[in-house]
């Protein structure tokens, strides 16, 4: 470990739209932040999606910039592929922690994206950045609009034959590399390590996994971005268009089995979103939506409810039961509808499970002995929800985003926008 | 219209039912239900009954003996509500319903009902063998040519054949109070569910006959239990209840036939009969004790008070059984007599107060309750073909 500790006014742990927000205030603000990633690419969850509701802007379009400009700022500096753990409150009221690198085995700064390792690169494994629908090299660029958009070998599937490094005309990869740990200083800490998906393999009578036309609403929305990885919307059982599309609310959400009883406040409004944009993208198709209750509750998502079903898609109060494949693929769905108390048995082509959000659990251990506390559902206990709503059970950390509760985009960028105000007032009185 | 009457949610507790108030009617219980069917789709329905304490809608419902309590629908629950506790509560509240008598809601909403009942009848019986039927022949006289106890020539100057017909005597005036109650709630129980039918449809008499069939089919089978997942629990299931049934005739109608002073070879019906019904019941209450005991799956989670009492009458009249067999055939003479005289002082209770108040009246009320079902579903089917 080196003994230079580095300084900075501000650590924002977590590199989604919360995290970039909270970053971005703070560094106009002429506070030196460092913004730490776990994963190869900061971005978080928002820039893998399509759309967002209820404008159908494009996600992409609103993150790539705000992105660059993270990436660019002077005052801030960002660590893909790294944790910042261990942290201690001193008795200055400033913060101490680990930071820890994890090695990409590719030099960052000599790296150009140009993906010619990845064509020689003879592993080939899921593709986590298009959610398990197809496959990438164990050397790739995590996806195209990665930042920085830069290589990294996946030690764990690589076979360790060279041919990348061979391949590389900039000499940037480096098996040489190895973890590095340093100690890092900051005034106030951020967590905004965002949420969980949930994984609806744990309720079996779905099928999620057994039945290969039963996707997750994530696997739908990276089928209806410009990046697609089929280029159309494809069932994944025989790469049939679909024609007959159901979306199963609350897998994940309001459910006592799996351990979540809040609303994740999401998926009412993206499956209403995917159903119109599926309306555009296979003008032919039929979507159904089951549903518990629509909770469109915000500015302007009734209306998008609305122009849903103007649209065409079909909402079906009644919690699906069961779900059972046919020889062809297509799914049978059991449920009662709650409107008249029949028992029934509609088929459709395509399944998309509504997956909701459950709390990221690394939030709680960044903190030695795990001081930052939790609240019950298991999000970042929020002490003073009213008047300091980004207060932690530690003053001088500050939670933005999801880290604390489910919430869309707007709501989470809004709650990073306090946290970055009340670490700046937090960083103010102390000096 | 309905009144709503979120007072009977409490009524409803004291049969067993727990949280069910937290239910958000997404209709998932129905959804997994194998059982649950267009004409007749619970649990939701009847939970939803009950939290707005629709009353008559719930007692003219079959709906509840049309379960079997496989659990999926607890397990499943996303709101952890206990549909399936519900139903067995329901039925409990049911078997109160159908009872004129008001008797079967004081068993099970009072403990004091409940025990003292038992504990009465059983001391009546002690008494009746003690005033008129006591110990008093010679125990040297009572061991026959196979070594056993003559367990019909306990009292002097009563000879065997007139001590089975006295027994006898007993059963069946047992029996027929039994009967008289069982009939009469049945008859109770045809009037909620056939006559004042939710479809409003008249069952032409006709159909009566044609669907009589299902009544026996059922009640042979119990073929819609295995419906449900766990085959290994209807099988189980069955041989208890195939194993009390014969047990019940047996001892009701065939006394002098079953209860001889000759001690059978093993092999004989009189006694493989009696090993069957024992094995049966001793599995099952074995199974379904350790089961309750660990909690183990849904349909075990919660125990009502008189599910217990169900299982130790029916464990102590097992062991009495096989005690009493056992000192009967190895010549135990005075033991012979007193586990005799125990076993019937549980026996009777137990029959008197679980078949036509109780848990045992199910034995009845589901097979009659898919028999009623098909009447009213049948009826209402021909009345919309008709038009």
């Amino acid at each position: 470990m080196s003994q230079d500790n580095e300084k900075y006014d501000a650590i924002v742990i977590g590199g989604g739209i919360a995290g970039q927000e909270s970053a971005l205030n703070l560094a106009d603000s002429d506070q030196k932040v460092l913004l730490v990633e776990k994963d190869l690419s900061f971005g978080g969850k928002m820039i893998h999606l399509s759309k967002v509701f209820p404008t159908l802007d494009c996600s992409a379009c609103i993150t790539t910039p705000k992105m660059s400009e993270t990436a660019r700022h002077p005052n801030i500096t960002i660590c893909t592929y790294s944790e910042f753990t261990e942290i201690e409150k001193l008795p200055d009221g400033t913060f101490t922690g680990i930071l820890t690198r994890h090695p990409r085995y590719v030099i960052e700064k000599d790296c150009t994206g140009c993906q010619d390792c990845e064509e020689v690169c003879p592993s080939v494994v899921e593709d986590q950045y298009q959610y398990g629908m197809v496959g990438r090299k164990a050397a790739y660029v995590p996806f195209s609009i990665a930042n920085p958009r830069i290589a990294a070998i996946d030690i764990e599937n690589c076979i360790l034959c060279g041919a990348c490094e061979r391949a590389c005309p900039a000499d940037a990869i480096d098996f040489t590399q190895k973890t590095e740990k340093t100690r890092v200083n900051a005034g106030s800490v951020i967590v905004a390590t965002g949420f969980r998906l949930f994984d609806p393999a744990v309720i079996r009578k779905y099928g999620l996994g057994k039945y290969k036309n039963v996707v997750t609403s994530m696997q739908m929305e990276r089928q209806l971005v410009p990046t697609r990885p089929f280029n159309n919307v494809l069932r994944p059982k025989d790469a049939k268009v679909p024609d007959n599309i159901a979306y199963v609310l609350c897998v994940g959400s309001r459910d006592l089995t799996i351990g979540s009883p809040v609303c994740s406040q999401v998926c009412c409004m993206y499956s209403v979103k995917q159903g119109q944009l599926l309306m555009g993208a296979l003008p032919m198709a039929d979507v159904t939506v089951y549903y518990l209750h629509v909770r469109a509750f915000g500015k302007g998502f009734e209306e998008f409810y609305q122009q849903s079903r103007g649209m065409g898609v079909k909402y079906v109060k009644g919690k699906v039961g069961t779900i059972e494949e046919k020889e062809n693929g297509d799914l049978i769905l059991r449920y009662e509808d709650i409107r008249d108390g029949s028992v029934k048995e509609e088929t459709h082509d395509l399944v998309v499970l509504s997956v909701g959000m459950l709390p990221n659990p690394e939030a709680g251990s960044l903190f030695a002995g795990n001081a930052l506390e939790l609240d019950e559902f298991g999000y970042v206990r929020q002490v003073d929800m009213l008047k300091n709503p980004a207060s932690t059970s530690i003053e001088g950390v500050f939670v933005a985003g999801t880290a604390s509760g489910p919430m869309d985009i707007p709501d989470s960028i809004a709650s990073s926008g306090a946290a970055a105000a009340e670490a700046l007032s937090y960083l103010k009185r102390k000096r | 219209m309905v009144r709503i009457r979120p007072e009977f949610s409490d009524q409803i507790k004291k049969f067993g039912g727990v949280d069910f108030n937290v239910c958000y009617n997404c209709g998932n219980c129905t959804a997994v239900c194998p059982l649950s069917e267009n004409d007749n789709t619970f649990p939701r329905r009847l939970l939803r009954y009950t939290v707005l304490g629709m009353e008559e809608d719930i007692q003219s419902s079959s709906d509840p003996w049309l379960c079997y309590y496989c659990g999926d629908c607890s397990e499943t629950c996303p709101r952890q509500a206990n549909p399936g506790e519900i139903m067995m509560a329901l039925r409990r509240y049911l078997t109160a319903s159908y009872d004129w008598t008001g008797l079967s809601k004081k068993f099970y909403t009072s403990k004091a009902w409940g025990i003292g009942s038992l504990l009465l009848i059983s001391v009546i019986v002690a008494m009746l063998f003690a005033f008129f039927l006591p110990f008093s022949a010679d125990p040297a006289g009572m061991i026959n040519e196979d070594g056993g106890v003559m367990i019909n020539s306990f009292v002097r100057g009563i000879e065997g054949e007139r001590f089975v017909r006295i027994i006898e005597t007993g059963d069946l005036v047992m029996a027929a109070i039994i009967s008289f109650f069982l009939i009469s709630n049945i008859f109770n129980m045809y009037l909620k569910i056939v006559i004042r039918n939710r479809k409003k449809v008249r069952v032409p008499v006709s159909l009566y006959v044609r669907e009589a069939w299902n009544l026996f089919y059922h009640f042979g089978t119990q073929m819609r239990f295995s419906k449900c997942e766990g085959r290994s629990y209807w099988v189980l299931h069955w041989l208890l209840m195939s194993g009390y049934t014969l047990m019940f005739t047996v001892i009701v109608v065939f006394l002098p036939w079953f209860q001889t002073e000759k001690i059978h070879p093993f092999y004989h019906p009189q006694r493989f009969i009696g090993y069957y019904a024992t094995f049966g019941i001793l599995l099952a209450i074995i199974v379904w004790s350790v089961g309750r005991l660990r909690r183990s799956g849904e349909i075990h989670k919660y125990s009502h008070k008189t599910d217990w009492v169900f299982l130790i009458m029916l464990f102590l009249t097992t062991l009495t059984g096989i005690l009493l067999h056992l000192f009967r055939i190895n010549g135990m003479v005075h033991a012979t007599y007193y586990t005799y005289v125990v076993h019937l002082a549980i026996l009777v209770p137990m029959l008197l107060v679980e078949v036509p108040f109780s848990k045992w009246s199910h034995l009845a009320y589901r097979p009659l309750a898919i028999y009623f079902t098909n009447l009213v579903n049948k009826a209402a089917d021909s009345g919309k073909n008709g038009n």
